[in-house]
């Protein structure tokens, strides 16, 4: 695609989804507030396609803007939550929020500029690309000498991965899944299982006789 | 009209303006076709409901006669008259053509004009929104019952590619990577117009409707989206273009009679296919709440469910947005289960070696033909079976679907392992 448009659809995106993340907050009813939430993820989504990122836009949109945002919805309705009244001038609450608020801008920002080559104003993937020799990760088992001890042993930076002509970033996905990171995949779908069997020995009804 | 041409020639050797008019040019023809088939497939629902319950169902409106009294008036028999003022025999063909559309009786053309009446009707009945609905959501929410499945049929290939000597042209808008995804993902949009119509109406019925919709699509979501996962096990593709020529070379899904089908693993995955097929069909009519499962807008306990306070127009985009789901529903399953364009037999090669533009009509009035018969059967099944209970269309779902579909999968996986 041009570039130029790509800039430009990009910009678009991104400002739908700030205006309606802004939205979320702004707006008082629960409902609309859910709404606006669903069509922040919607425009994610599509800077997920301009990137390039087809499955990760689709599973945005069919996880989140499809099943969680519609559970969320489903409660507001069925608990019919009424329109948030502002709060009254409370400067307790400004307080924590503005601290609350700083914080998080401060770990994203810190976190955005640390990323490779972001202080030079070039983009972090293109910059992995060029240097992606000298990230290979650290190899394991036999290979390695002796075992990881710190976080950057354990895996490090991946190199960014160039997809082949007439490979889909499906089948690349699920090759990185489920070699590189099998193990995490594993212990996460316990946690996940886990979860679900909780939930299922909350929900459950007691038969007492 | 030499320079006109040179410069529609330089027009399209531009690949973007080629991209561009092709683009519009399919998005167009796919826009008319799903929406002459949700009118057609009123028309048919109403006629083979009526042929089911043995009644006549809609015959009365044809095409409108009086526009021929010029030649004689109904009772001198206007086809006649219509006949010889245009000089035709008789008996000839067109003659035999126009009595087997039914023009000289007094009941013409099997009231195919019935749903253009009926949406004529519905645009001129009275418009009322109750004062005391939230008005945006009330306003928003057929929008977006009516539009997903319009989205949706993007991905859906209808023929297969062109060569061109301005480029190739794949036959279907967006060929995308994800088409099934695409597909469930756009579709699933349409539970928040349920659930919103639900919501706004600020009454009982709908609101009950609304959250029943909204448990209901999201579970067979899940259980349609696993049962699908064998079938693009053995395909190794998600692109419904690949998917659907992969069938027209090595046999549909479910009738592997010619090519690599022959070979017996093809033949023991027919087992896990036609069961992935029974739950995927059964999704599908629960996704695009249809009677079995019309939990959402079921006249006996809920009145009309989450479109009781719509009317006229409004009413109307629910109605065409539930046949719209049905046919993009109807399309899928014949993509992925039934050849989609594929004509089988081989004969998909043979056309397109001979004329490729014949070949991509063909495979088109194909695709048209299984279409209609899978929307046949939807209107079938709809008139058919009685209506589910609640708990039961739920446990259906959590309990026996997603277990089914998950041991299909594993059974899929084996039986590609093992079976050579």
């Amino acid at each position: 695609m041009n570039p130029a448009i790509q800039a430009i659809l990009f910009y678009i995106f991104a400002l739908g989804a700030l205006a309606s993340a802004l939205g979320v907050v702004v707006l008082r009813n629960p409902v609309s507030s859910a709404l606006s939430l669903a069509c922040c993820l919607a425009f994610v989504a599509a800077i997920f396609f301009g990137a390039g990122a087809t499955f990760l836009g689709i599973a945005q949109l069919i996880i989140y803007a499809g099943a969680i945002l519609v559970l969320i919805l489903f409660i507001v309705m069925m608990l019919n939550v009424k329109d948030e009244k502002p709060a009254a001038g409370n400067w307790f609450y400004c307080i924590v929020g503005v601290v609350v608020a700083a914080m998080m801008a401060g770990t994203i920002s810190s976190a955005a500029l640390r990323l490779p080559g972001a202080t030079k104003g070039r983009c972090p993937v293109h910059v992995l690309a060029e240097h992606a020799n000298e990230l290979s990760p650290v190899p394991r088992g036999a290979q390695a000498t002796h075992p990881p001890t710190t976080p950057s042993e354990y895996g490090g930076m991946l190199p960014p991965v160039s997809m082949k002509e007439g490979e889909s970033d499906i089948s690349l996905l699920g090759k990185t899944l489920f070699t590189h990171y099998n193990m995490s995949i594993v212990i996460l779908s316990f946690a996940l299982l886990a979860g679900a069997l909780g939930a299922v020995a909350v929900g459950r009804k007691l038969h007492r006789d | 009209m030499e320079c006109f041409w040179t410069w529609c020639c330089d027009i399209l050797r531009n690949p973007t303006w080629f991209y561009l008019l092709t683009t519009v040019a399919k998005l167009a023809l796919v826009f008319a076709v799903i929406l002459a088939f949700v009118v057609l497939s009123v028309w048919i629902e109403r006629r083979v409901a009526g042929w089911i319950q043995d009644r006549p169902g809609p015959n009365r409106a044809g095409l409108p006669l009086f526009l021929l009294r010029p030649f004689g008036s109904k009772k001198t028999q206007p086809l006649a008259g219509l006949l010889h003022f245009f000089g035709c025999p008789p008996n000839g063909r067109i003659a035999r053509l126009c009595r087997w559309l039914r023009l000289d009786r007094e009941i013409p053309t099997f009231g195919l004009i019935q749903p253009c009446l009926d949406g004529g009707k519905l645009f001129l009945k009275q418009e009322i929104t109750p004062s005391y609905v939230r008005k945006f959501y009330f306003i928003l929410a057929p929008m977006l019952v009516l539009g997903p499945p319009l989205v949706a049929a993007a991905v859906v290939p209808f023929a297969s590619g062109v060569n061109t000597a301005f480029g190739d042209i794949s036959m279907c808008v967006a060929n995308l990577n994800i088409g099934p995804l695409w597909v469930f993902a756009v579709s699933g949009l349409s539970v928040y117009g349920l659930t919103l119509a639900g919501w706004s109406s600020n009454s009982k019925y709908p609101f009950l409707g609304g959250l029943r919709a909204t448990a209901q699509l999201i579970s067979y979501e899940v259980a349609m989206g696993l049962s699908v996962i064998p079938l693009l096990m053995v395909f190794g593709t998600l692109n419904l273009q690949e998917i659907v020529s992969t069938q027209a070379t090595d046999g549909w899904t479910l009738l592997p009679l010619w090519g690599e089908g022959l070979s017996l693993q093809r033949w023991v995955l027919w087992i896990p296919m036609a069961l992935s097929f029974l739950m995927f069909a059964t999704c599908i009519f629960a996704e695009a709440n249809r009677t079995p499962f019309d939990m959402a807008e079921c006249e006996t306990d809920l009145v009309g469910g989450y479109h009781t306070e719509y009317s006229s127009m409004k009413f109307a985009s629910f109605f065409m947005g539930e046949y719209a789901a049905m046919v993009i529903g109807s399309a899928m399953v014949v993509t992925l289960f039934l050849g989609g364009w594929s004509i089988g037999f081989g004969a998909d090669e043979s056309l397109a070696a001979w004329n490729q533009w014949v070949a991509v009509i063909c495979q088109f009035l194909m695709f048209l033909v299984k279409l209609l018969a899978f929307i046949f059967f939807f209107v079938w099944v709809r008139w058919t079976l009685p209506r589910f209970r609640w708990d039961q269309v739920m446990k259906l779902c959590w309990l026996v679907f997603i277990e089914l579909a998950v041991v299909n999968i594993v059974l899929t996986a084996l039986i590609l392992y093992f079976v050579k």
